[in-house]
């Protein structure tokens, strides 16, 4: 049993699942992601333009999820990896997002070190493979 | 806005009841509640009831809990509605109750909650504490909450020089609480090397940096304070109670070494008691993780951000110290069954300001002011509550 | 209208597993590689090819792509095409003609071939080839031992200097080739007769190399560099050597050793190492191969350096070798 998000849910964030798309607000200029209906900075912007983000940024915290502890649906990467680390990038337009990270160095992460991101398999439900950002070390 | 007492309150034992549903575990604590009431209570006064549950009995019952556990103890009539914010679930039916009193509309007043967790298995156990944070970003980032706290304590570890062993003396400290706590899940001390080296959960956490899976319900009964003194000479006064929300997703919060809810809701609990941190006695305070409790001195007020850590060397939270937390045993030691929890944290301290501990030895002495903390996921919600004792 | 090559892109994964962890845990090993390239456990042809095509778009407008071709032998939807998912990735213009090819390895030089008619209907500039594979079988099949991964991408444009492209030619027949696999398989079949295999891919291979060179009035002795369909160590250097190529022709565009059996990608990863130290003026003759269709030899000239020759040399040295375990959870074998 794993988390649901349906398969139309899921799609309709293809945009910043698959390639970081972030929204500029039209009222202070700053940048949200993920997206917001109100300007989360502002509190005023409802109108926004379409930014495509780098996928640059740094490590802001991360920790390493043990293999038993893995949500159910994650469990499958968690029993091949031992365990996978989850990261809250700092993103270099500003906004900050929490990913799996792939290829961690062998040193162990820091925090600051910079990451950029990269398309990965996220799990899967329904059969359909659910794609999305995750990052490595840059 | 009419005054608030609390002049009831009963909890089962925190634990694994393989033999108990959340029916009977409802139940169990009410008729204790009902039994605390120094002068009886003709129950059909009860004007409503607030319960708090995450998963409504393990997901048995999704919809309309509340009117399902009242007809179970004699109550079908009464105005009842579940309330869910996650590990706040409680605090919320609590501060729901407390709101309707102070209204003026209701006199009697339930505040429950009931989580019965131990029913399912470990996986779908896992489903339901995860779908808490934000599924669409947290728990698809392949996160757990305590990843989400782990991630915390990184952070805090980054900026304030937070050590490992700082950790482990809030887990340790928390089992030792619990040993002499009749209703506590986990009666056991446990060493700081024990603790220190627990099997690994989410980096910097092992095991024993985590509250338990726990069955178990708390009730408690809130009357309009001009009445109180029909039912008892000793009420509890509920002089401030506060809640408050942020970002349900972590990575939308400014900072991660604080909670904000918890900052806004203390200050709203504070400000209607005319009481500030330095006047608590003794604090119960979320400790779903034992990041939780050190992020918790900072936002009560307790210790300035950053130097939580420092409370926890001079002992200051101990049971002996100037300001006992979680003389329970907390989340960790005593258990954590979700819904329950802001509940229980009452029950604790409706005994603790009545002089009712039972064992002498966890009994704090001369208390005045308590205050109860509770958190919903990684601080999406927060409640806070202030409680003088009414028999001085 | 000139059609060249302006802009190449690879991907390899970081995994690599050694050959000799296949000797020390089962005592052999069916294929010659040294190493070969290992797909992460959230990794599959879609996330590479979007490794790849983003290393080949990295510094072009990505609103004048108008064509997209992507090929695969190992899509992980049998009915759904993936091209969607890569204009989605890529963020390209909704407006892109795609074409998905699949079935047999020749599959990559059919979506390069592809991707040149269909720029000739669209407005935009540039066409975009991806050919992503990771050929797959069962640990148990002695053909598995050589099965790599890796992805390569292409920007074709119009009238832009680059890597021109010069002509094909094609050998195609009922060629069966040494695997082939029915639907709802997840394990290629191995028909077991290597050296009637061998005999056609000789043949057919042979056939449109030697085609091409006829064609276009050249002799072999004109290309710097020759790249072959490599699915096996030995094969393809035989060959090559057989129609009178030099060992200095063909070393160049070998990647077997590195990678294993990259399936569709096999000619085209061995072009992107090529077009790392090309020089103008240098012929370019590639070949593919493929199990039930035969063989296509295409031919290139370079003209000016590209905007961007892929980044083979860097995916190849960032690597993290794992062992023969680790391999098999990697494969979900265990
Ligand atoms: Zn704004």
């Amino acid at each position: 049993m794993g988390a649901h998000i349906s398969i139309p849910m899921y799609q309709r964030a293809v945009p910043q699942r698959y390639r970081l798309v972030g929204q500029r607000c039209g009222a202070c200029g700053k940048i949200n992601f993920p997206p917001k209906a109100v300007c989360k900075y502002c509190y005023q912007g409802t109108s926004f333009e379409d930014v495509q983000l780098s996928g640059r940024g740094t490590v802001y915290s991360y920790t390493v999820i043990a293999g038993g502890g893995a949500p159910p649906e994650f469990a499958a990467e968690a029993r091949c990896k031992g365990s996978y680390p989850v990261i809250i990038v700092e993103l270099a337009e500003g906004p900050r997002v929490i990913a799996q990270m792939v290829n961690p160095p062998e040193e162990g992460i820091a925090i600051g070190m910079p990451v950029k991101a990269v398309f990965r398999k996220i799990y899967e439900e329904e059969g359909v493979i659910r794609y999305g950002f995750k990052f490595s070390p840059a | 806005m009419e005054s608030v007492a609390i002049i009831g309150a009963g909890q089962t034992k925190y634990g694994d009841f393989p033999g108990l549903g959340v029916k009977e575990l409802f139940a169990e604590a009410y008729l204790e509640m009902l039994q605390s009431v120094d002068r009886g209570l003709e129950q059909q006064r009860i004007g409503a009831a607030y319960i708090g549950s995450l998963s409504a009995g393990s997901g048995f019952q999704l919809g309309q809990l509340a009117p399902l556990l009242m007809g179970h103890v004699g109550l079908p009539h009464v105005n009842a509605a579940r309330i869910e914010n996650a590990c706040a679930s409680g605090g919320y039916a609590l501060y729901s109750a407390a709101c309707a009193v102070a209204s003026g509309k209701f006199d009697l007043v339930l505040a429950a909650g009931v989580e019965k967790m131990r029913d399912v298995s470990s996986s779908k156990g896992r489903y339901w504490l995860g779908v808490s944070g934000d599924t669409e970003y947290e728990r698809l980032a392949g996160s757990t909450f305590a990843g989400i706290y782990a991630l915390m304590a990184a952070r805090y570890m980054h900026e304030y020089g937070l050590k490992r062993e700082h950790l482990s003396m809030v887990a340790v400290k928390n089992h030792r609480h619990a040993v002499s706590n009749p209703k506590a899940q986990f009666r056991k001390e446990i060493t700081i090397e024990q603790a220190l080296k627990g099997v690994p959960v989410a980096h910097p956490f092992n095991v024993w940096d985590c509250s338990p899976t726990t069955d178990g319900a708390a009730v408690v009964l809130l009357c309009n304070a001009k009445i109180a003194k029909e039912f008892t000479d000793k009420p509890v006064y509920l002089k401030g109670f506060g809640a408050a929300s942020d970002y349900l997703a972590i990575h939308d919060r400014d900072s991660m070494t604080r909670l904000l809810a918890t900052r806004k809701a203390a200050d709203e609990a504070y400000k209607q008691a005319g009481v500030g941190p330095k006047d608590i006695d003794f604090a119960e305070v979320h400790d779903c993780f034992t990041i939780a409790e050190i992020l918790a001195y900072g936002d009560l007020g307790f210790a300035e951000e950053g130097r939580a850590q420092y409370l926890l060397e001079e002992g200051f939270t101990q049971l002996d110290g100037k300001l006992p937390v979680n003389a329970s045993g907390g989340l960790k030691a005593k258990g954590h069954p979700i819904g329950a929890t802001g509940c229980g944290m009452a029950c604790e301290v409706f005994k603790q300001l009545r002089d009712e501990a039972k064992e002498p030895s966890r009994q704090i002495k001369n208390a005045r002011y308590a205050l109860s903390h509770n958190v919903g996921g990684s601080g999406g919600t927060a409640a806070v509550f202030i409680y003088q004792r009414g028999d001085a | 209208m000139t059609k060249s090559i302006i802009s190449g892109g690879v991907y390899l994964p970081t995994l690599r597993i050694k050959r000799d962890e296949y000797l020390s845990a089962l005592g052999s090993c069916s294929a010659a590689m040294r190493e070969k390239t290992v797909m992460d456990i959230d990794e599959d042809v879609i996330t590479m090819a979007v490794a790849a095509a983003r290393d080949a778009l990295a510094d072009l407008d990505v609103s004048r792509v108008g064509v997209l071709t992507l090929a695969s032998t190992n899509f992980p939807y049998q009915e759904k095409a993936l091209a969607g998912t890569l204009v989605e990735a890529l963020g390209l213009d909704k407006h892109v003609l795609t074409s998905q090819h699949g079935n047999s390895t020749i599959a990559g030089t059919e979506a390069l071939l592809a991707a040149l008619g269909l720029l000739e209907q669209t407005e935009q500039q540039y066409a975009l080839v991806v050919v992503s594979d990771a050929p797959t079988s069962g640990p148990d099949v002695d053909m598995e031992h050589g099965f790599g991964a890796a992805a390569c991408a292409f920007v074709l444009a119009k009238d832009e200097p680059g890597l021109a492209f010069e002509g094909v030619y094609a050998q195609s027949g009922e060629t069966m080739g040494l695997r082939y696999r029915l639907p709802g398989e997840t394990d290629i079949r191995d028909i077991g007769v290597k050296a009637f295999a061998t005999l056609d891919y000789n043949e057919m291979v042979k056939a449109a190399v030697t085609g091409l060179v006829s064609k276009l009035n050249r002799n072999l002795a004109d290309y710097r560099h020759i790249v072959m369909h490599q699915a096996d160590a030995k094969t393809a250097a035989a060959l090559a050597k057989k129609m009178g190529c030099s060992d200095v022709q063909t070393k160049e565009g070998s990647v077997f050793a590195d990678t294993g059996d990259i399936g569709a990608c096999s000619s085209l990863l061995g072009l992107c190492r090529v077009l790392e130290s090309a020089a103008s003026g240098d012929c370019l003759l590639i070949s593919s191969y493929g199990s039930g269709s035969g063989s296509q030899a295409l031919s290139f000239r370079l003209q000016a350096p590209l905007k961007n020759s892929g980044s083979f040399q860097a995916r190849l040295e960032d690597k993290k070798y794992i062992g023969y375990i680790q391999y098999l959870k990697q494969k979900r074998s265990i």
